[in-house]
C-alpha cells in the first residue's frame, strides 16, 4: 500500500480525567472526502482541531505526507478551514477576505487579483466582490469562507459543521456546491457533521465517532448495510431492535430465541462475547416481509398487530406491535404493499437471514 | 411589562414632569455658567447686563491659564494612550485567559471606580511621596491611569466578548501569526470598543480634580486644579469661560462616543 496522504495515528486528548478522544487512528488518501460523523461530544471536532493545530493531543501523531505536523504552528500548516460559525473578517470586503491569506503570504498583487477572481468564480460569487460580510446571507458568507480557505491551494481543507447554521434548503444547495468544488479542485477534505444524511451524501468514506472513539470507518454503504456495532446500526438509518436470548452458536451460525419462542438463525457476530446470552437483533424497516399466513417460505415468523399505516407516496410505513409489546416500523415500497392491511389486523413478519444482524 | 409607559394614563404627565425637573436641576447650573461666561458683569451678575467675549480674550491672554490647558491636554492624551494600551492587554487576559483568580483580578481592576476618590488620592499621594512622583508629569499620568483603566477595560472587554474568537482562529489558519491576526483582524473588528476606551480614558483624566489637587505642584496644574485654586481667591468670570470650554470639550467627546456606539460596526 502506498503511503497515506494524511495519517492520524492513535490520537488521544484528555482534559484532566475527561477523555475527549481516545485512540483515534485513520489514514486519508489524497483527494478523498472523509467525514467525521457522530453525536455532539463524540470527539469528532476535537480530532479536527488537532489536525488544525488548535489543540495539542495528549498522545499520538498527525502525519502529512509522512511528516509530523504537530510541531508546526497552525499558521504554518497551510491548512484551509471553514468554521461552523461565520468567520469572515467583518471590516473587509469579500474580495479582501479572500485575498487575506495571499496578502499574508506576500504574493504579488497581480497574482492575488487573479486568484481572488478565480476563487469567487469557483463559489459563484464573482459579482459580490465589493460586498461587506454584513450585507450577505449566511449561505453566501460560507461560500466566501470556502473561497478564502481554498485561495492558497491548501493540501487539506477542514470543514467543521459549515452548514449547520443554515436552513434545510440552503444546506442541500450548498452540499451540491461542496461536492462540485471537491470534484473541480481535487482537494482532500475532512468534514465534520452530526447529520448522517449529509455525511452519506458528500463523503467517500465516513468515520463514525462515539464517546471519543471511531466506532466504524467505511463507505456510507458499509455503515448502513454492515454496521459493526449496535451504536452504528442505531445511528445510521432507521432500525428495529428486538431483544432475545442467544440459544446456540457455532463458527458459521447462531440462533436467537425471541420472547414468543420464535427462533431466528443469523450469521454470528464478532461483537458478541462468548459468554453473553442476552443479545439484540437488528432489522431495517425495509427488510421485513409481511405475510397473511397464506404462503410459507420456511422462514421463522413472528406475529404482530398492525397499529397504524401511513401512506407516503414513495413508500408506506406500517407500525406493528409484536405479541410481547415491542413497537416495530415496517417500510414497504409502493408496489409491494399488501392492499388489505388494516389497523388491528394480525400479520406475520419475517426477514431473510442475510438481513438480520445480531449485537 | 407591568409598568408600561403607554398604559400609565394621567400618571404619565406626573412622570414626565418629574423627569423634566430633574433634567433642569442637572443642566441649569451648567447653562448658568455658560451664560455668565458671556456676560459683561465683573461680579457675575445675572441676568447679564450685556454680552461680551472679553473674558475669553482675557483667558487666552493669560499664560498661566494657557499652560494649565496645555498640561491638562498633555496628561489626558498620555493617559488615554497608556490606559487604552494597558486596558487592551488586560482585556485580552480577562476575556481569553484561563487562570485561577481571573474574576478576582477583574474585580481588582474595576475597584478604582467604586473606591472614594479621596481615599485613592490620599493613598497615591502617600505612596508617591516615597517614589518622589508627586508634582511630576509621570505621577499625574500614573494616578489618572489608575482611575481611567476601569473605563477602558469595561469598554474593550465588552467589545472582545462580542467578537467571535473563531474569526481570529480563521485568520491564523489563513497563515497569519497570532500577533498578526490580532493586529490585522481583531483590533479593526473591535475598534469601536477601542475608541470608546480612548474617549472615556481621556475624559476620566480631563475633568478629574480630586487626585489632580494632590498631584499638582505650583508649575504643574491641570485646568480643574487651577479653576479650583483660582476660585478660592477670586470670583472672576474668566473661570466661567474656562469652565464653559471644559464642558464644551466634554460634550463634544461624549457626543462622539454615543455616535460611535450607534454606528454599526460595518
Amino acid at each position: 500500500m502506498t503511503r497515506p496522504f494524511l495519517s492520524i495515528q492513535a490520537i488521544e486528548k484528555t482534559y484532566g480525567a475527561v477523555v475527549a478522544v481516545k485512540d483515534v487512528s485513520l489514514d486519508i488518501a489524497k483527494g478523498e472526502f472523509m467525514t467525521f460523523l457522530g453525536p455532539s461530544g463524540s470527539g469528532k471536532s476535537t480530532t479536527l482541531y488537532v489536525v488544525a493545530g488548535f489543540l495539542e493531543p495528549t498522545r499520538g501523531d498527525v502525519l502529512l505526507e509522512g511528516k509530523s505536523v504537530l510541531s508546526v504552528p497552525s499558521n504554518k500548516r497551510n491548512i484551509g478551514m471553514v468554521f461552523q460559525r461565520y468567520t469572515l473578517f467583518p471590516h473587509l470586503s469579500v474580495a479582501d477576505n479572500v485575498a487575506f491569506p495571499l496578502k499574508v503570504r506576500r504574493r504579488p498583487k497581480a497574482e492575488i487579483d487573479a486568484k481572488v477572481s478565480a476563487m469567487l468564480k469557483l463559489v459563484r460569487l464573482d459579482r459580490m466582490a465589493e460586498r461587506m460580510p454584513a450585507q450577505m446571507s449566511g449561505g453566501q458568507q460560507q461560500r466566501v469562507a470556502l473561497a478564502r480557505a481554498l485561495a492558497y491551494d491548501p493540501p487539506i481543507l477542514l470543514m467543521d459543521e459549515p452548514l449547520s447554521a443554515l436552513d434545510k434548503k440552503l444546506r442541500e444547495e450548498l452540499q451540491v456546491e461542496i461536492k462540485r468544488i471537491h470534484a473541480e479542485t481535487g482537494v482532500t477534505i475532512l468534514y465534520v457533521t452530526h447529520d448522517q444524511e449529509e455525511a452519506l451524501r458528500l463523503s467517500d468514506r465516513v468515520a463514525l465517532f462515539n464517546a471519543g472513539r471511531i466506532e466504524q470507518l467505511g463507505t456510507g454503504r458499509d455503515l448502513y448495510e454492515t454496521p459493526a456495532t449496535r451504536f452504528v446500526a442505531g445511528f445510521i438509518g432507521n432500525s428495529n431492535f428486538l431483544s432475545g436470548k442467544l440459544d446456540r452458536r457455532s463458527s458459521t451460525a447462531c440462533a436467537i430465541v425471541l420472547p414468543d419462542g420464535v427462533r431466528f438463525d443469523a450469521a454470528p457476530s464478532a461483537a458478541i462475547e462468548p459468554q453473553r446470552r442476552d443479545v439484540e437483533i437488528m432489522i431495517r424497516p425495509d427488510h421485513f416481509r409481511l405475510h397473511n399466513g397464506e404462503r410459507d417460505d420456511g422462514l421463522p415468523k413472528m406475529t404482530g398487530t398492525v397499529t397504524d399505516t401511513t401512506y407516503l407516496g414513495e413508500y408506506t410505513l406500517i407500525a406493528v406491535r409484536t405479541a410481547w409489546g415491542v413497537p416495530l416500523t415496517v417500510r414497504l415500497p409502493p408496489g409491494a404493499a399488501l392492499p388489505d392491511i388494516a389497523r388491528g389486523q394480525t400479520i406475520d413478519l419475517t426477514c431473510d437471514r442475510a438481513n438480520l444482524r445480531v449485537f | 411589562m407591568l409598568l408600561d409607559f403607554d398604559r400609565l394614563g394621567l400618571f404619565r404627565i406626573v412622570l414626565v414632569g418629574i423627569a423634566l425637573l430633574v433634567g433642569a436641576f442637572l443642566l441649569l447650573p451648567i447653562l448658568l455658567i455658560v451664560a455668565l461666561s458671556f456676560g459683561s458683569s465683573r461680579y457675575l451678575q445675572f441676568p447679564p447686563p450685556a454680552w461680551t467675549l472679553k473674558w475669553y480674550a482675557a483667558l487666552f491672554a493669560d499664560p498661566d491659564w494657557l499652560s494649565s490647558f496645555a498640561t491638562s491636554l498633555e496628561i489626558a492624551v498620555t493617559v488615554m494612550i497608556v490606559a487604552t494600551l494597558i486596558g487592551l492587554m488586560a482585556s485580552f487576559g480577562l476575556t481569553r485567559g484561563r487562570f485561577p483568580g481571573k474574576e478576582v483580578l477583574r474585580a481588582l481592576f474595576l475597584t478604582p471606580m467604586v473606591l472614594p476618590v479621596v481615599v485613592l488620592a490620599v493613598g497615591l499621594y502617600a505612596f508617591f511621596l516615597r517614589l518622589h512622583l508627586n508634582g511630576t508629569f509621570a505621577g499625574f499620568v500614573i494616578a489618572h491611569v489608575v482611575v481611567a483603566l476601569p473605563f477602558a477595560i469595561i469598554s474593550i472587554c465588552n467589545a472582545l466578548e462580542r467578537f467571535d474568537k473563531s474569526i481570529e482562529d480563521a485568520a491564523v489558519l489563513c497563515g497569519a501569526s497570532p500577533l498578526e491576526a490580532k493586529i490585522r483582524i481583531t483590533l479593526p473588528a473591535i475598534r469601536l470598543g477601542l475608541f470608546g476606551a480612548a474617549i472615556f480614558s481621556f475624559l476620566a483624566s480631563w475633568d478629574e480634580v480630586v487626585i489632580a489637587i494632590f498631584m499638582a505642584s505650583p508649575d504643574l496644574q491641570t485646568l480643574p486644579v487651577r479653576i479650583f485654586s483660582t476660585l478660592r481667591q477670586d470670583l472672576s468670570p474668566v473661570i466661567a469661560a474656562v469652565s464653559t470650554l471644559l464642558v464644551g470639550l466634554t460634550i463634544v467627546l461624549m457626543l462622539l462616543a454615543s455616535l460611535l456606539r450607534k454606528g454599526k460596526p460595518a
